[in-house]
């Protein structure tokens, strides 16, 4: 979304178009609910602030996630230590999901929110860049040149990084799809 | 570096349509002549679906939605100065030693109870009926399976104040049953009559709590929207729990089936027609 004279910016921004994308980027690289609710928060203070500074032709998306992404690494510096691993706190996050399926089947939407646990176990497995680019590039369909701008490095490094994540990514979630079809195998029989 | 990862990253660019001019072709022809590309262009493939299927992977919480709409305000036009409102009011809402004056503290601490109330208040109390109707459904999933509760009847009609009609068994092309209907009784929530119906399979133990929706709210878990359903997934001390309420009724299936969501779901549908809508 790019910001264009007399659009209202403020409702652009903190309009929510977005708030989805921030919450999701800030729990994969916080790994803590509340943790990510306050980087967002803040990601939102400095963005309001920060919006006479905002050129015509800016891409408010790509805006407020280098804002987010900022915030985090300078919280980071400020700990002067290395990222902390904290447990993930997902239990109680409202997943609200939005995702429509063809049909108003009940098995098959339970399948769908199972599943969407599965792929978020395996993505909280991942190294912190490797979530990251994940969530970037397949769930906030950023361009390879929008994620280099965002991860402030080359285009190449955003491609190479992408396949090494995906190949990791695809080995977690093979390997727990075996583990669920051979258990579901040994109950049938 | 394999001759298969040199050209990765080539199908992965391929895959997000932006491989162009000479790189495009050399790879097509690439995987016109080598079955290993091809197969880890599917797996890719198969990856990428996956995770567009569970877009998005994390949905913001209502509060903080609301607080940050809150703080939006009336629409301002480009060039603006920044709104320092704004960021008093998020930053209030947050930390609220970071306020600095004492009138602003005041307005927008009533602005945040304000829109907090209307916003979060029946939300609050839907949700604690939603539990309410999960926590029967699991305490009555729980009676049945130690025996508590005897299974009596196979019809509720004119005994509840719904109707319905729920499938007894189904047949998998191997010829017995998946699951079968065991049994049903009528209980008690909140002075009406609901339907309890169980399902046993071989291993395992399915329960259905079927109320009226005047008296049994379905809320709060993992929400997925389909159409005019919401479903809502939740856990409750090792059992799984589904609701959802459509046509005037409110259900509760609870399983203490272990596993991901294909282990669940195959287990009944395994050998089934319809075993694909799992896989």
């Amino acid at each position: 979304m790019f910001l264009k004279p007399n659009t209202p910016l403020a409702a652009d921004i903190v309009g929510v178009e977005h708030i989805n994308g921030l919450f999701s980027y800030a729990l994969v690289l916080t790994r803590n609910r509340s943790e990510a609710e306050d980087l967002v928060q803040e990601t939102y203070v400095r963005a309001i602030g920060a919006m006479g500074r905002l050129r015509p032709e800016s891409n408010v998306k790509i805006w407020l996630f280098t804002i987010l992404r900022n915030i985090w690494l300078n919280q980071l510096r400020q700990r002067r230590t290395a990222p902390q691993i904290v447990e993930m706190d997902v239990e109680g996050i409202n997943v609200g999901i939005g995702t429509k399926t063809s049909d108003d089947d009940p098995y098959a939407l339970y399948v769908s929110t199972l599943e969407r646990n599965q792929v978020r176990e395996a993505i909280d497995q991942l190294p912190a860049d490797f979530r990251e680019i994940i969530l970037l590039r397949e769930y906030e369909e950023l361009s390879y040149q929008e994620i280099a701008a965002i991860l402030d490095c080359p285009t190449g490094t955003v491609m190479s990084r992408l396949a090494r994540a995906r190949a990791k990514l695809r080995a977690l979630l093979s390997a727990a799809w075996q583990t669920a079809v051979q258990s579901g195998k040994e109950v049938i029989e | 570096m394999n001759g298969h990862d040199e050209h990765r990253v080539n199908i992965l660019l391929y895959l997000d349509n932006e491989l162009r001019g000479q790189e495009l072709e050399y790879l097509l022809a690439h995987l016109d002549n080598c079955a290993d590309c091809r197969r880890l262009l599917e797996e890719e493939r198969a990856l990428s679906n996956l995770l567009h299927r569970t877009r998005p992977l994390y949905t913001a919480p209502e509060p903080l939605r609301a607080r940050i709409a809150a703080a939006a305000g009336p629409p301002a036009a480009f060039g603006d100065k920044p709104k320092r409102k704004h960021e008093h009011l998020l930053r209030f809402g947050w930390r609220n030693a970071q306020c600095s004056g004492v009138r602003w503290m005041t307005l927008a601490a009533m602005i945040i109870v304000v829109v907090l109330g209307l916003t979060l208040v029946p939300t609050v109390v839907r949700h604690a009926e939603a539990a309410t109707f999960i926590d029967t459904a699991v305490t009555t999933h729980r009676a049945y399976q130690e025996n508590q509760v005897p299974l009596e009847i196979r019809s509720f009609a004119g005994k509840v104040p719904f109707q319905f009609r729920l499938p007894s068994s189904q047949s998998s092309p191997v010829g017995h049953p998946a699951y079968a209907l065991s049994g049903a009784r009528l209980v008690k929530f909140k002075n009406e009559n609901a339907a309890l119906v169980t399902y046993q399979m071989k291993a395992e133990t399915i329960s259905l709590l079927i109320a009226s929706d005047e008296s049994a709210v379905a809320a709060g878990g993992d929400e997925i929207r389909s159409g005019n359903l919401t479903f809502h997934y939740n856990t409750r001390a090792g059992l799984n729990v589904i609701t959802w309420s459509t046509h005037g009724i409110t259900y509760a299936l609870v399983s203490s089936i272990h596993g991901s969501a294909q282990h669940s779901c195959l287990v009944c549908h395994q050998n089934m027609a319809d075993q694909n809508v799992f896989k």
